[in-house]
């Protein structure tokens, strides 16, 4: 039964990923998993002092960590490139840096949701232009997974500038899945539901028992954890997903089964 | 708290707000004002309640007391 070839497609074993918004949540959790998948992690979050501690609880060695705001768009790719130059070429990246939004539309101003356009889905599209240049993504090809959510295909009340960002990164990840199959470089998306991340807190903790409870409701699952969300992003990273690209992988509880 | 008064009023999209106004009978009193308004008060003033302990409250004046004592100093 027990093959000593056999190598799990799931290994990551030496191949490096650039993980934004690492220090917590999704980022965290992913940075965890693909640790003990043997990834040599760069972890990248704007909290230093949280990104210190996530680091240290990775798995393995040969991680990096740094502390980048990647709502400076136009910086990206010059400080991939440097990344790179310093540590080797990157094989993944996964965008889970985000900002969530829930605000009536009579008070959503212009710099309200460009903010969050910014770090949800400008930030991706840069991320992946980085990735795409010579001497940053892997000669022999890589892999990139956006983090989007449930909210780019089923709406709420309040959350317009948060879903159109998110359902603007589903349009993204099928045009560079489309442009960058060519490199060998594949793009797909997870959208998970909700998940008790501290993002999930700092948007409910306004809500009462009632409110969480419909919210829980809505799951049949149950709420999802972060670790739930990172086991997908590492089957899309990995030879699991070596001939999936510009999908959009929905994880969300049965969420949008209803 | 003449600055916390401005604040309601734009959220509640009405010239000015005073003490004695009842929340309720704001015309865009809905759930997604009171998430805005407990926001602001975060965002604002460093103070976190409920969607719950806000219907508590019955007038503006109320609520900018409750401000008022817990504010970041």
């Amino acid at each position: 039964m027990n093959d000593p070839d056999f190598i799990t497609p799931l290994s990551l074993r030496s191949r490096r990923v650039l993980v934004t918004g690492a220090a917590s949540g999704i980022g965290r959790a992913a940075c965890e998993l693909l640790s003990r998948l043997e990834a040599r992690i760069v972890a990248v979050d704007i909290d230093e002092a949280a990104l210190n501690g996530a680091v240290q609880g990775l798995a393995g060695e040969g991680h990096a960590q740094c502390c980048f705001d990647v709502g400076d768009v136009e910086r990206i790719p010059g400080w991939m490139a440097d990344v790179a130059q310093k540590g080797g070429p990157l094989f993944g990246v996964v965008h889970a840096a985000g900002l969530s939004c829930v605000q009536p539309l009579r008070l959503l101003s212009p710099a309200a949701y460009r903010k969050v356009l910014l770090l949800n889905t400008e930030a991706a599209l840069a991320l992946a232009r980085g990735f795409h240049k010579k001497a940053v993504g892997d000669a022999a090809g890589g892999s990139i997974v956006f983090i989007s959510s449930v909210m780019a295909s089923a709406g709420a009340p309040g959350a317009a500038a948060y879903a159109m960002s998110k359902a603007a990164l589903h349009g993204l990840t099928r045009s560079l899945a489309m442009e960058l199959a060519p490199g060998k470089i594949r793009v797909n998306c997870v959208a998970p539901g909700f998940v008790r991340t501290p993002m999930f807190d700092r948007m409910s903790a306004p809500w009462d028992a009632a409110q969480l409870a419909r919210v829980e409701e809505d799951h049949p699952l149950g709420l999802g954890a972060p670790a739930d969300v990172a086991n997908s992003i590492a089957f899309l990273l990995a030879d699991t997903g070596r001939w999936i690209t510009g999908s959009v992988l929905t994880v969300d509880g049965g969420y949008t089964a209803h | 708290m003449d600055d916390f008064y401005t604040k309601l009023a734009e959220i509640l999209e009405v010239d000015r707000v005073a003490a004695d106004d009842v929340l309720s009978e704001f015309e865009y009193w809905d759930s997604l004002t009171v998430l805005s308004v407990l926001a602001m008060l975060d965002s604002g003033y460093g103070v976190n309640l409920t969607a719950a302990n806000l219907r508590e409250l019955k007038q503006a004046g109320e609520l900018a007391a409750v401000v008022e004592s817990r504010k970041r100093k």
